[in-house]
């Protein structure tokens, strides 16, 4: 049977399969499911230099094929998650990528600064969607020149890959994806929720306002793979409404060498688990030697 | 400290949720028992593991339409048939509510932190509308060791009770139309100084501003009262941190309604 297992960054993973940022808690809450080792890598709630409250409710909002979230970065804080959530990742020995975020360029440098490199450390994600309060609130990741100079600060005190998650409420994506590659970045992940609302026509007002995930961005996120992954030399991990493990290959088959699974884990709790099978089912119907192989295969 | 439930005494919280499973099920009633109010009852392929009362499930619709499980409140459970009893309020209940007999379901069950028993001389039970479907089980549980006191908005929602009329039930309806005439809070308040006279544990369950009044009543001596709240949910298992709640910890005040909750101490959150 084919093999599943992926290197990224060095490193290798069991398989490609990971949750998107904070759909997955700190880890521990679907252990009582299934254990994070069937993930390839687990991705950490987004962290922060210091513990962040979030918004007040509502915070979800179910849409046609979609789900809008506005959490507001709500997390414990970089140093309490590794004082209290790294050990089971310890004691699993599954990887992680950490994601992290910052209001000011200091906030995402102290932040990377706190992390150390580890072995099951194997890159760092910055959410580059977050508004800049130093330049009038516009978001990091919207302005190619904002996303070279963060990254290059970022990389400049960690030993550690770093990964730049970009926001698709840009322009011209490519040009946003070079400013990072510029400033030596070591891989994307693609891609996360597209700015949205609700109007509720009965009272006259907008009960939320925040990030569109799920069904309803996979075409959207599939194009940004195949776009960024045929136009630089560093892996892209594709994220956005991945639901079972078709959904799974077709991004892997547009360029994707790794996935994030978010949406998908809050209607079915296993549909991590089952990716996973599924990925294997097919590489065996397939007699495919391993995932690696099919990777970009759709681009001819 | 004496609890009253075995299994709670053996089997801490952490391990009770350790318990969840999703289990298939098959609809066997959805009648609607008072104007907007169905009674839904599912008969489960597997047990459920043992609940607390106060816990919920997540259901997941059998519809195109709608996506995202929706959270009730276990309203009884009698191997192997769940039963729950909700109101329409949005689209999925509205899903819900036109389903039909012999549909399956997938239902992950039992859910988050239930209601916390400790020894007491009398248990208060209050609820209001739809929320004697959080405290239903509760009332089944304690029998005649508590006094429930349940308020509507009109005669016609006593339906809500019938499963519970072999035992004393104190009643109110905002249109006077049946029992007290006025709110549940109100009723009970004309009660609290004599159940005062003993050592008493108030549970509740019901609107926001049912258990604002609350609150404002029980501010002077705080009495012990547990509230079982409600918030839209997406994944119910403390993955996403979408159903907070405002607690008056200073150092982490939002705290997930799924995980956390649903059933709070009344003078730890924020109404």
């Amino acid at each position: 049977m084919g093999s599943l297992s992926i290197k990224l960054f060095g490193k290798t993973l069991r398989n490609p399969v990971m949750n998107a940022s904070g759909t997955l808690g700190y880890g521990r809450e679907i252990e009582p499911l299934w254990g994070v080792e069937t993930l390839g890598a687990y991705v950490t709630k987004g962290l922060s230099l210091n513990p962040h409250h979030g918004n007040p409710t509502p915070r979800v909002w179910e849409e046609q094929r979609g789900l809008i979230n506005s959490i507001g970065l709500q997390n414990v804080g970089v140093d309490r998650f590794f004082d209290q959530y790294f050990p089971l990742f310890q004691e699993k020995k599954t990887p992680i990528i950490v994601n992290f975020f910052g209001f000011t360029e200091e906030e995402y440098i102290a932040c990377a600064e706190k992390i150390r490199p580890h072995r099951l450390i194997i890159a760092l994600e910055m959410n580059l969607s977050c508004p800049n309060v130093k330049q009038g609130g516009i978001s990091f990741g919207k302005d190619p020149d904002l996303v070279h100079d963060i990254v290059m600060a970022v990389k400049r005190v960690t030993k550690i890959p770093v990964i730049a998650k970009l926001t698709p409420e840009v322009k011209n994506l490519k040009e946003i994806a070079q400013g990072a590659y510029e400033a030596g970045v070591d891989g994307f992940t693609l891609l996360n929720t597209i700015p949205a609302m609700v109007v509720d026509v009965e009272k006259r007002t907008i009960p939320i306002r925040g990030g569109l995930s799920g069904p309803a961005l996979k075409p959207v996120a599939l194009k940004a793979v195949y776009e960024i992954s045929t136009s630089f030399p560093v892996p892209v991990i594709g994220a956005g409404g991945i639901m079972d493990h078709t959904d799974a290959l077709s991004f892997l088959l547009a360029g994707a060498k790794a996935l994030q699974v978010g949406t998908a884990t809050f209607i079915d709790p296993y549909t991590i688990p089952k990716i996973v099978k599924g990925l294997e089912e097919y590489l065996k119907r397939c007699r495919c030697p391993s995932i690696g192989a099919i990777v970009g295969a759709a681009r001819g | 400290m004496h609890r009253l439930f075995a299994y709670a005494s053996v089997v801490d919280q952490r391990e009770i949720s350790r318990a969840m499973n999703d289990i298939e099920g098959k609809i066997t009633t959805n009648d609607e028992v008072a104007p907007g109010y169905y009674l839904l009852k599912v008969k489960l392929s597997r047990p459920m593991d043992p609940f607390v009362p106060g816990q919920f499930v997540m259901i997941r619709v059998p519809d195109r339409d709608v996506f995202l499980r929706r959270p009730f409140s276990i309203y009884d459970y009698h191997r192997p048939v769940l039963s729950l009893l909700y109101k329409v309020v949005g689209k999925g209940t509205e899903i819900l509510s036109k389903t039909g007999k012999n549909e399956k379901v997938s239902v992950l069950c039992p859910l988050g932190k239930g209601f916390y028993l400790q020894k007491r001389q009398e248990y208060v039970i209050l609820s209001g509308g739809i929320g004697i479907a959080g405290v239903h089980a509760l009332i089944r549980r304690l029998g005649t060791r508590s006094s429930v006191f349940f308020g509507c908005a009109a005669k016609k929602e006593l339906a809500l009770i019938k499963e519970i009329d072999t035992l004393p039930v104190s009643v109110s309806t905002l249109d006077g139309s049946y029992g007290f005439h006025g709110t549940v809070v109100d009723l009970l308040s004309e009660h609290l100084t004599t159940l005062r006279e003993k050592d008493i544990e108030i549970f509740a369950c019901g609107p926001a501003a049912m258990l604002k009044a609350l609150r404002r009543i029980l501010e002077k001596d705080k009495t012990p009262c547990q509230v079982l709240l409600e918030e839209r949910m997406a994944c119910g298992l403390g993955l996403c941190f979408g159903c907070v709640t405002k607690t008056v910890d200073e150092a982490e005040p939002y705290k997930r309604v799924c995980k956390e909750g649903p059933v709070f101490d009344l003078w730890e959150v924020c109404l």
